[in-house]
């Protein structure tokens, strides 16, 4: 391996070269003259819409053309498995989920970026926000995809609803749960019927395991990322069965009081169309909803929507007592005025990564298709793009406020949503997403099942609890509980 | 050139020889080649556990612990559902049920018209009955909570019977001299050109209770509180109504054809002599139409044993695990790479749905084909 | 079903004229009018969803959020961002899955109805005796090529090449040794019961296959697979249609010479035409909105229009307007395929009354 990436390495750099001086002369022979790269994603604008955009521009500076494929969403990750697994191989690059990564890179199927992204000055690696730099585009200390959004939740708020209650943001889950309890009932749009204090996507197989898991990042992990959210980074056992996570189930239980009645059935599209037309005061949501609200086709609720970093909790779980405990310097070193917030990188924030078995002219290309576009020039016009899903990742896209308000953003709404990215982006205790072999089904299946199954009065909170544990234990003893740990313990980065 | 006509007659006297062949072996052919290997495949699946690992992935055979999950273990709520405590009530349906079998196993011994086979798949097809609904009568009673098993069975028979009957009476409304029939036939047809998942994200438009059609409604009858996706038995509903809103056109296109085909001289005697609707419908028509009625109800049930958009968009199979069906349930153990969790459950649906369309073949299709040959 | 009619002469006034037709050929107007409700009512079931998709196509995120606007022009202002999105934005995206969707589904529906209805039809009129050692045999031959592939690491190719001849010499010196055959009926079931499994298990080896075969992203390997999906249902549906045949039709024409290859040509399928284009619609449609396999088979020049459906819930959830579109945008050809068949039908059953 080492040696056959020394071509694409001297490559790279000077493809690198060669952009950073400006695009190379056009009639100059072209780098990739006669190269196709086949990029799969999802289909709609979100993700396609700026690669396909940007292609052209791409071809004409280096000669390479750029063919993006695109799927429903819902079956990308099975799509690419079965490519790459097969050695169909049809599919020479592609932007996914970096937690989908690792059974993408532990089998092997995605190239070691490492010696590129390290040879890649257009890049500009060093402005990529730590969390996504560290963590999400490594694994095992290699980087493996490059970043071309950021993912993560926050909680949105109606501006004008807290402002008539004369509340402030939350900053603790108990602030949330008072400001929906007052909230809710209110006509919030005008439209004469009550409205909702809170709207979580909590429908099953969607996003409810994120939420859940937003709520409970704040009472599992306060000693920063590489504290892990998800095991003990120990002995690998789950932080599901413990009061940490029982009060994130209360919390969980209790928002569906406030909460539009056939909540259970509500997946984060239908979230966003009831916030967005002003009938709900509070949601959890990934950055999307910044740029959704301003835009006059979506929005009713136009400058009147403000975010915050996920809210947190006064109490820990601890670890060493096992019990939920207030917290202190020691417990929670992160924490401010006492409360523990621990934002959460749900998903991750799409990725490119490349096939390892491609052509190397081929995946030289796509690594330069992929470092183009996340390169300043073009990502930090491409984030503020409502119609893209691209949100900010970069630390120079918080420094121009002018793109956003271009977009259509007020001054102080601006400052208000890349302030709550910024806090989120910044903080030390960030939680990384479950990126072991299997995370689907940890999450999407055994998570996501019991939650929904204690949602729906089938078991009750205890029992959730064991249910959780039971199964995750299950897939620990089936995948290797030493195994699973070590891969574990690597992503985060924990020594 | 004579040389021309000398082949070319033992070519087409040759096919003639080779006619049951020839017109029997494309069809056969290409669904060998469709029905081994996947047999197989997934056979060899449902016994390992797949796992990716450095250069490609490895399947390693566990013998029957997919199954013994489903069935036992830590996924039998999800396959078999939560086992509750039996009411009198339930065991007075459960006896019913297993009295009616054994009488009926009884009745075909007395018969004296029974082989060792015959008998064999009766004992098979009773034992698998009775099984299936003591199954459904625990998980249904009290604190139980069916399982992807007997909500795909409540989807199966309770869907066919509704789309059979809407089906029956729509072809039997539209067989009769009416004027804007080719409009009615060509409407009552279109749900079943909309793609499935068209339908469920229709359906799912439909349902909606803050900005479906429907809402305003529902706030007007003081429903406004009630979500029906909230509530197991109600979800279940609306899942079964998307489905029989689709299927239905399936049935009403082959029961109309079948009526067109239906002996007119017969009927017009009929009407002649001054029988009434019910006497034709008993006497001429349902026989008429039964081969082809039969037919038509063993396809759909092996279509809806295979259920999946309608639940996958509608609730993706909650409330909890209210409306998932096996295929649904098949297909999220696969999408999350537990293949063999998937193929086992797919093979449990291949058992039941053997049984049950054997069962159905044997006793009720063969029975109405008998009669028709009696007919001819 | 019309409950009065039996009633004949306790009133021959009103009562009479209200429940007795006139004639065979129409209805009194009771119960023509409960028919006509029933029909009606039965459309509106049918129509309001579709009702429901069109508006819902000409209108903004925003109209479609907000809760229901029922009538265009009246309760909101018709967009058409959706249909031009669909159409003129990513045009080319659309344009594409929708030939390749009509060439895959035509000629598969052809295919398969051909093939169909000739099984069909020799399982109807001619007994297939097979012996049980047949079976046997060809248990064995698949014994034999999965041993030698897994076991030996043979290629598949080879270990098919002698599986085969395995499964010839076998058939050829003893098959006649045996009496115990299986009947038509077995064979009816075996053919329909390949239905049952669910495609999400069949899926990969059907994948795998075509990889093997270098198909992959192909239109011949989704017309393939869908001939092999469909043929079930034409061989079950017209295997009703032929079996109602009066047989003397065909035995008399046998008796003038007519072989049975032309006779099926010339006499029995004119003879089950509406049958024929009843099922060619059906299966038409089944491989026209087939989803599981056609996310699997194609990748970029063969993908089908039902997975652009699927994709249009994406991240941000479903895109109602766009999806409606698109829903529109399929049913259109099979709609207007309807309403041309009908006419076929119809006429099919005139004809076959007037021979008859």
């Amino acid at each position: 391996m080492k040696t056959r990436q020394c071509g694409p390495v001297l490559g790279v750099a000077a493809f690198a070269a060669g952009l950073a001086l400006g695009m190379p002369a056009a009639d100059a022979q072209k780098q990739f003259d006669g190269v196709t790269v086949n990029v799969m994603t999802f289909t709609g604008p979100q993700i396609a819409e700026p690669l396909q955009r940007r292609a052209p521009e791409f071809t004409a500076a280096t000669g390479a053309t750029i063919n993006v494929i695109t799927v429903p969403f819902s079956d990308l990750y099975t799509k690419l498995l079965t490519d790459w697994a097969s050695g169909t191989n049809s599919i020479d690059a592609a932007v996914f989920a970096p937690q989908w990564g690792v059974d993408y890179i532990n089998p092997g199927y995605i190239q070691d970026l490492t010696d590129w992204v390290a040879a890649d000055e257009a890049l500009q690696v060093d402005d990529i926000a730590p969390f996504f730099r560290e963590f999400s585009q490594r694994y095992n200390g290699r980087t493996y995809m490059l970043t071309l959004d950021g993912d993560f939740q926050m909680v949105y708020y109606r501006t004008d609803v807290l402002a008539e209650l004369g509340m402030d943001p939350p900053e603790t889950w108990d602030d949330y749960l008072a400001i929906a309890k007052a909230a809710h009932g209110k006509d919030m749009n005008g439209d004469g019927s009550a409205d909702y204090g809170s709207c979580i996507a909590k429908k099953r197989n969607a996003q409810s395991y994120w939420m859940i898991t937003s709520i409970a990042a704040s009472f599992l992990q306060s000693k920063g990322t590489s504290q892990g959210a998800f095991f003990d980074t120990a002995d690998m056992k789950p932080l599901v069965n413990n009061d940490g996570f029982g009060a994130a189930l209360d919390v969980y239980s209790a928002t569906t009081a406030v909460a539009p009645p056939d909540e259970i059935n509500l997946d984060v599209g239908d979230t966003r169309s009831l916030f967005t037309t002003g009938r709900c005061a509070l949601t959890l949501d990934w950055g999307d909803i910044g740029t959704l609200a301003i835009d006059p086709e979506n929005s009713k609720v136009i400058d009147k929507v403000g975010a915050t970093m996920l809210p947190g909790s006064r109490q820990v779980f601890d670890r060493e007592s096992g019990a939920l405990t207030e917290c202190n310097a020691d417990l929670c070193p992160h924490a401010v005025n006492g409360v523990n917030r621990a934002p959460f990188a749900a998903f991750g924030g799409w990725s490119g990564g490349v096939n390892a078995k491609a052509d190397d002219k081929v995946k030289e290309a796509a690594y330069a298709f992929f470092s183009y576009m996340s390169q300043p020039a073009q990502s930090n016009q491409d984030v503020t793009v409502g119609i893209t899903g691209f949100n900010p990742y970069r630390i120079s896209q918080f420094e121009n406020l002018q793109t956003w308000i271009d977009a259509g953003m007020s001054q102080q709404a601006a400052e208000n949503y890349l302030g709550a990215i910024q806090d989120s982006l910044n903080s030390p205790n960030m939680v990384l997403d479950l990126r072991i072999p299997q995370n689907q089904a940890y999450q999407q299946v055994a998570l996501d099942t019991a939650i929904a199954r204690f949602l729906a009065g089938e078991i009750d909170k205890a029992q959730t609890m064991a249910t959780i544990e039971e199964a995750w234990t299950e897939l620990n003893e089936d995948n290797g509980v030493e195994d699973q740990l070590a891969i574990y313990r690597s992503t985060l980065g924990a020594q | 050139m004579t040389g021309m006509s000398s082949p070319a007659l033992t070519w087409s006297e040759w096919l003639d020889r080779q006619a049951p062949r020839v017109m029997l072996m494309p069809a056969l052919l290409i669904l060998l080649a469709f029905s081994i290997f996947p047999l197989v495949a997934s056979a060899y699946l449902a016994l390992s556990r797949f796992r990716l690992e450095p250069g490609g992935y490895s399947l390693r055979f566990v013998g029957l612990r997919n199954f013994r999950k489903l069935l036992f273990g830590s996924e039998q709520y999800h396959f078999l559902g939560t086992f509750g405590s039996l009411s009198i009530l339930d065991w007075i349906l459960l006896g019913m049920v297993a009295g009616s079998i054994g009488w009926w196993l009884v009745a075909t011994i007395r018969s004296r018209k029974w082989s060792v086979i015959g008998l064999i798949g009766r004992l098979i097809t009773a034992i698998v009955l009775i099984g299936l609904t003591w199954i459904a009568v625990s998980v249904i009673g009290t604190r139980g909570g069916p399982g992807s098993l007997v909500t795909t069975l409540f989807y199966v028979l309770v869907g066919v019977a509704l789309q059979f009957a809407i089906g029956l009476g729509l072809a039997l409304l539209c067989a009769r001299p009416i004027r804007g029939r080719t409009f009615f036939r060509v409407v009552f047809f279109i749900p079943l050109m909309v793609t499935p998942v068209g339908i469920a994200y229709t359906f799912r438009m439909l349902a909606d209770m803050s900005k479906g059609p429907f809402s305003p409604l529902w706030q007007g009858l003081g429903l406004g509180d009630f979500a029906w996706a909230a509530d197991a038995w109600s979800a279940r509903w609306v899942v079964l109504i998307g489905e029989t809103w689709q299927w239905v056109p399936f049935m009403f296109i082959v029961l109309l054809a079948a009526l067109e085909n239906q002996p007119r001289d017969q009927l017009e005697a009929a009407k002649m002599d001054g029988a009434d609707g019910w006497q034709i419908f008993r006497d001429i028509t349902w026989p008429a139409i039964a081969p082809a009625a039969a037919t038509i109800v063993l396809i759909r049930l092996i279509e809806a044993f295979k259920i999946i958009d309608l639940p996958n968009v509608l609730t993706n199979g909650g409330p909890g695990i209210a409306t998932e069906s096996m295929t649904l349930h098949a297909f999220i153990a696969w999408r999350t790479q537990q293949l063999g969790q998937s193929a086992a459950v797919g093979y449990l649906l291949l058992f039941v749905a053997v049984v049950t369309c054997v069962s159905f073949f044997n006793f009720i299709v063969q029975r109405t084909r008998a009669h028709e040959r009696e007919a001819a | 079903m019309s409950a009065g009619s039996d009633q004949v002469g306790q009133g021959k006034g009103l009562w009479h004229r209200l429940f007795e037709p006139k004639d065979l050929k129409s209805m009194a107007p009771v119960p023509a009018f409960l028919t006509y409700s029933a029909l009606v009512l039965w459309s509106l079931v049918v129509l309001f969803p579709l009702y429901w998709v069109a508006v819902t196509s000409f209108k903004l995120p925003v109209q479609v959020n907000d809760g229901p606007d029922y009538l265009p022009f009246i309760d909101f202002a018709p967009s058409s961002h959706a249909w031009t999105y669909i159409l003129v934005d990513v045009g080319a995206d659309t344009f594409r899955p929708y030939i390749n969707s009509l060439i895959v589904a035509s000629v598969s529906t052809a295919l398969a109805v051909l093939f169909g209805a000739m099984a069909a039809y020799a399982l109807v009129r001619i007994r297939y005796p097979v012996k049980l050692a047949t079976i046997a045999a060809f248990v064995g031959l698949v014994a034999v090529i999965i041993t030698t592939t897994v076991v030996a690491g043979v290629p598949w190719p080879i270990s098919i090449a002698l599986g085969l001849a395995f499964f010839i010499f076998f058939v050829g010196a003893f098959d006649r040794r045996f009496k115990r055959a299986v009947g038509n009926n077995d064979i009816l079931f075996w053919i329909i019961s390949n239905r049952i499994l669910p495609p999400v298990v069949a899926v990969l080896p059907i994948y795998i296959m075509f990889q093997q075969l270098r198909l992959l992203d192909t239109h011949l390997a989704l017309i393939v697979t869908y001939v092999a999906v469909n043929l079930p249902i034409v061989v079950w549906l017209m295997r009703d249609f032929f079996a109602a045949i009066p047989i003397d039709l065909e035995e008399s024409a046998e008796i003038d010479g007519a072989s049975k290859m032309r006779i099926f040509w010339t006499i029995v399928l004119p003879l089950t035409r509406p049958g024929l284009v009843a099922t060619a619609l059906l299966v038409f449609i089944l491989a026209w909105n087939e989803y599981l396999l056609a996310l699997f088979l194609s990748t970029a020049d063969a993908q089908t229009m039902p997975l652009l459906i699927a994709a249009q819930n994406a991240t941000r959830g479903p895109q109602w307007w766009t999806m409606s579109v698109l829903i529109i945008l399929m049913i259109a050809p099979v709609v207007t395929l309807a309403v041309l068949l009908q006419k076929q039908i119809a006429r099919g059953i005139l004809t076959g009354a007037v021979k008859g």
